[in-house]
This record gives C-alpha cells, structure tokens and sequence, in this order.
C-alpha cells in the first residue's frame, strides 16, 4: 500500500516541478534572436543610477551594443557578483570601488552617474539649521562607503562638530523614511528618491541638498571590469556613450526621463518626478567627466575617516579613455515607455 | 483531529480573528497612528493585490518562487532522505558525518548568499541552493533520529522472515520511519518557503521574495503587504497539501494516539 501511495506523492512531486519549470521557462516561446552584442550594466533604483535604465530603454530599438540593466537591491551583492565574475559592469557609490580598487579587483572607473542628487533630511520636529544643532543626535547614513558619510564628516570638521558628537548609524536607504516617522533617527543623508518620500509624507524637511554642501557633489560612478575595457573596448565605448547621452537627454526632458525609469525602478512616477523637477537641479546628469580632483577629495576623506588604507594612484583608478568628445541627447522614442 | 467533526466554533473563531484583524489594522490605518504611505490601509493593499494579478506580475512571481522552492526541496528530500538512512544504519558513518551535519543545520541560509553568488551566478540556481542549504540539513538530521528509534526486534522479525538489503529498506525502515520523516518534511517545507524572501534577494527580476524586497526599494509598501499576504497564504496551502501525507494509510499508524 504505501508503496503506490508514496509512489503517488512521488510522481506528484516531481510533475509539480516539470510543470513549474515549463511555466517559467517557457520552452515554446522562441528564443529571440539577438545579432547585437549585449551587456548586463548592474544599478540600483536610485534616481542617481537614472541613466542606466535610461541607457537600457535607448538601446532597446539602437543598432549599438544591445545594454541590459539588472536591478540590485544592495551593494554587496553587486560587489559580489563583480568579484564572481558574473557582472562586468555597474553603478555603485565612489568610495566603494575605490576600496574595491584597493582591495586589488581589477576595476576601473569610467565615467559618474550623475551629479547632487542626494540630500539631508531632518525630523520636522526638530529646528536644526546646520549640524551644530544635530549634536547628540542620531543620524542615518546608507553605508560608511558612502560619499554621503565622507562628506557629512567633513562638513562636521567645517562647523566644528566632533566626530563622535554625532551617533551614525548605517541603514538601507528604503528604510530610512519609516525610521524618521518612528523618531528612530532624527536625520539621514542619502541618494534620492529616499530623502524626497520623507518629504512627500511629511515626516522630514530638507536641511541641505548636496550642491549646498558640495557643489556638484558625487556619490556613484559607473565602473567596469579591465577584462571587459581589454577584450571588448568597443562596447565599453558604446557604454558611456550611452550614458552621457541618456544622461544629456534626461538632463532637458526630465518628464519624460521620469516616466522612462520609474518601471524600471517599480516606483511611483509621481516620487521620481518630484526628485526630478523639485527643484530642477536636485540632480543633475552633466559634467560626468571623472575628474582627478573630485577622486582624490574623496579618497583622501576616505583614508581619513580610515575606510581607505592605502592612497590608490588615480591612474589606476579611472579610465576616462572611453568618453565621447561631443554629447549629444539621446535618441529617446518614447513609444513604450512608463511600462 | 479529523476535519469532519470540526464544530460550528471551530469553523466561526478562525473567520473572526481573520475579520478582527483586518478591522484592527483598518482602524489603526485610519486613525493615521503611522503615516500613510509606510503603514497603508487593506484597501491600498487590495488594490495592489489586483494591479500585481492585472499585470500578471503575480503570477509570474508566484511561478518563480514555486518552482525554486520545489526544486530546493526536491532536491533536499532526495539527498537528505538517503543520507540519513546511511547515517543512522552506520554507526561509523554517523560518527564521521554527524557533527558536521549538525554544524551546518545551525548556519543561517542567509550567510550563504555571498557563496551562492560566487558558485551559481544570479538568478534560480543560488535562490534554489540557499532554499536547499536550509532544508538539507534537517531533513538528514530527522532521517537519522527515525531510523536510531526503530525497535530492534522488527529487523529482527523481517531477518527471521529472510529479508534482506532492499526488501528490508522497503518494507521494514522506510514504513517505520515514514511518519517522522512525513512530520519533518512538512516543517521544512515551512522553512523552505520562509527561505524564498531572503533567497530571492540576490538579485533576480522576478519572485515573490524579490517582489517584497523590490517593493520596499521602489517606496511601495502597499505592494509588499500584498507580497506577504500571498506568500503567507501559499505557505497554508503547502501545509495543507503536505498534511494530506499523514492520510496515507500506511503511515496513519503514527499520527494516531
């Protein structure tokens, strides 16, 4: 007897998965034919990694290098997926690739994500102007690899705050909201649109944007992996290309941009639109050139709140052989987009 | 506890916590204790249900997460069930294997992940390896504990009976260890599906676990309250179905006190 029923549930079992993974596979759909070449570019849904879903909706009807986003929802994982080889290029924050970088993975930065776009929010209820006021306080960073942190500890150092008069603690970014309603935490700098909902619900206020703080403030690059600028250079090209002139495009049709990536972030168009427009340079997507200079003010904050130990050359650091002479906005057909 | 002589209460007091909950959570959304749009009300998150079931989002989620949980579990049974019964007929092989066993068992699936990237990518195969790293073990563990209280004297009996090898296995160990291991693999299968929302985090485009982290990402709390509610549902049904193992007569014998 057990053996037909058990046999039964065996059966049974083994069907539930074949039809499972037919479900999922879909073998009868046809496989469509990509003649292109193609590359997975890795973001995270921040309106500062905008350009790369931007990139990825141009190319979708572009006869170039077909560029596929693949959403994270952290950056370890990017991290992870870079040093396993199963990711050749992505967006992530600054200090993160330099430390990368020194940790000896062979990668190079190519060009920014964007530039401002982030932004320190207060409890409403709280009456800061600057951080002197923030003394005791509990404030929330995305990560100590951040350039959010970097540059909150040198505006510290500018106001005479100590380091240690101010509690940080990390937290990911979709969380800091809810943390600011519950007065967990009493402020928090971060990448948009996380600042813009506290906002939006009206749990927070903006104490400074990043351009008040650091005009043309960075917080993410684009980095790539040397294999790929070595064996595949044409499509590196292509790639920042495609970034600067997405990013050149968004920069005037911030509508429409909006419109483009939020389905690709799955985020209400209205948050992205807000970030976008409120005011018009929250964020920007020009001057995306590396420049020595921003590297090297951040690598040096970042050796000196002791996340960098070694002063990584920034020739090893950034390739800007890859940038187009002229930007021209991108070729946006907006047929499909905002699905 | 059979499910035809359920009395008019029993059937009533579940519908009521159900009914008493939702009006709870209403009210609390109602008297806006928590802002909007981290705590939103059941009919935001209705209405989000029916955008994820309109968009086929749903569905295609509930597909992926399926089929990994399936597949982890399958895989976890049909390894986990043979290395029990070798570990707990060999005394030596239990001596060797066991206290690793047992280390594993205690790992967290969730400190896996960076390994799971490392060895399989993104997408189905590391979701489906977390999922198998957290049922594996208990499985094998629960395997080894059935086969170490079967009495001696049924061996004994079958020997007398001249079973041997494979006829012993079919007939005397796995009947004997079936309601354990039937009991273990239900709470697994609780396990695996917990499992999938962590599993699902590593970045993948689609599953009910990368809808909620998703959801949280993309500022969308209505979406992720529909995200719980469906996995919490399916996790019942799963429960059920398995439950339906302990109705097999051969195996009833353990389950009736």
């Amino acid at each position: 007897m057990i053996r037909s029923s058990m046999a039964r549930w065996i059966v049974g079992a083994f069907g539930l998965l074949l039809v499972l993974g037919l479900l999922r596979f879909k073998p009868w759909q046809e496989e469509v034919v990509r003649p292109r070449q193609q590359l997975t570019v890795g973001f995270l849904p921040v309106t500062c990694h905008l350009t790369c879903p931007v990139t990825d909706f141009a190319t979708k009807t572009s006869t170039s290098t077909r560029f596929q986003s693949q959403r994270f929802t952290d950056f370890p994982t990017v991290v992870e997926a870079i040093k396993g080889g199963r990711l050749e290029a992505s967006f992530m924050i600054a200090p993160l690739a330099m430390k990368m970088r020194e940790q000896g993975l062979p990668i190079k930065i190519v060009y920014l994500g964007h530039r401002d776009g982030s932004t320190v929010i207060v409890r409403k209820d709280i009456p800061a102007r600057s951080l002197v006021d923030l003394r005791g306080k509990t404030f929330a960073i995305p990560s100590i690899y951040s350039n959010q942190y970097l540059v909150i500890r040198k505006l510290m150092e500018d106001q005479g705050v100590g380091a240690d008069e101010i509690k940080f603690v990390q937290m990911a970014p979709p969380d800091m909201p809810a943390a600011l309603a519950a007065k967990a935490i009493d402020a928090y700098f971060v990448g948009e649109p996380h600042a813009a909902k506290a906002e939006l619900d009206g749990s927070g206020r903006v104490l400074y944007y990043a351009k008040d703080i650091w005009p043309h403030f960075i917080s993410c690059v684009l980095v790539v992996h040397e294999k790929l600028i070595k064996e595949h250079p044409d499509v590196v090209r292509d790639l920042v290309r495609g970034i600067a002139e997405s990013g050149e495009w968004a920069e005037t049709h911030r509508l429409a941009a909006a419109k483009v990536a939020s389905p690709y972030f799955r985020q209400d168009e209205k948050v992205v639109r807000y970030v976008l427009t409120q005011p018009k340079d929250r964020v920007s997507y020009r001057m995306l050139t590396p420049t020595d200079e921003d590297m090297l003010v951040i690598r040096d904050m970042a050796i000196k709140v002791g996340i960098l130990k070694t002063p990584i050359a920034m020739s090893d650091l950034i390739d800007r052989e890859f940038i187009p002479k002229d930007i021209r906005p991108a070729d946006i057909d907006m047929a499909g987009a905002g699905k | 506890m059979t499910e035809t002589k359920r009395t008019s209460g029993e059937r009533v007091l579940p519908v009521a916590v159900v009914i008493g909950s939702l009006l709870l959570w209403w009210g609390l959304a109602a008297a806006h204790v928590f802002p909007e749009s981290l705590f939103p009300d059941p009919l935001a998150v209705g209405k989000g249900v029916v955008e994820e079931v309109i968009t086929g989002r749903l569905f295609n989620d509930l597909v992926a997460s399926l089929f990994r949980v399936t597949a982890g579990f399958l895989l976890a049974v049909v390894l986990g069930i043979p290395l029990g019964l070798v570990l707990g007929s060999y005394g030596r092989a239990r001596a060797a294997l066991l206290p690793a066993v047992n280390f594993f068992r205690n790992l967290s699936p969730l400190a896996w992940i960076p390994f799971a990237i490392l060895w399989f990518g993104i997408g189905d195969s590391p979701a489906v390896f977390l999922i198998f790293m957290a049922s594996f073990f208990p499985i094998v563990l629960a395997t080894v504990a059935a086969v170490a209280t079967i009495p001696m004297v049924y061996f004994r009996v079958a020997h007398d009976y001249g079973l041997t090898g494979g006829e012993m296995l079919m007939r005397v160990t796995l009947p004997a260890i079936a309601p354990q291991v039937i009991t273990v693999l239900r709470v697994t299968a609780g396990l695996a599906w917990v499992v999938v929302v962590a599993a699902e985090m590593i970045a993948g485009r689609d599953g009910l676990g990368f809808a909620i982290w998703d959801a949280r990402n993309g500022l969308r709390i209505d979406l992720l309250v529909s995200g719980m509610i469906v996995i919490g549902l399916i996790g019942v049904v799963i429960d059920r179905l398995l439950f339906r193992l302990t109705r097999i007569p051969s195996v009833r014998w353990g389950y009736e006190r």
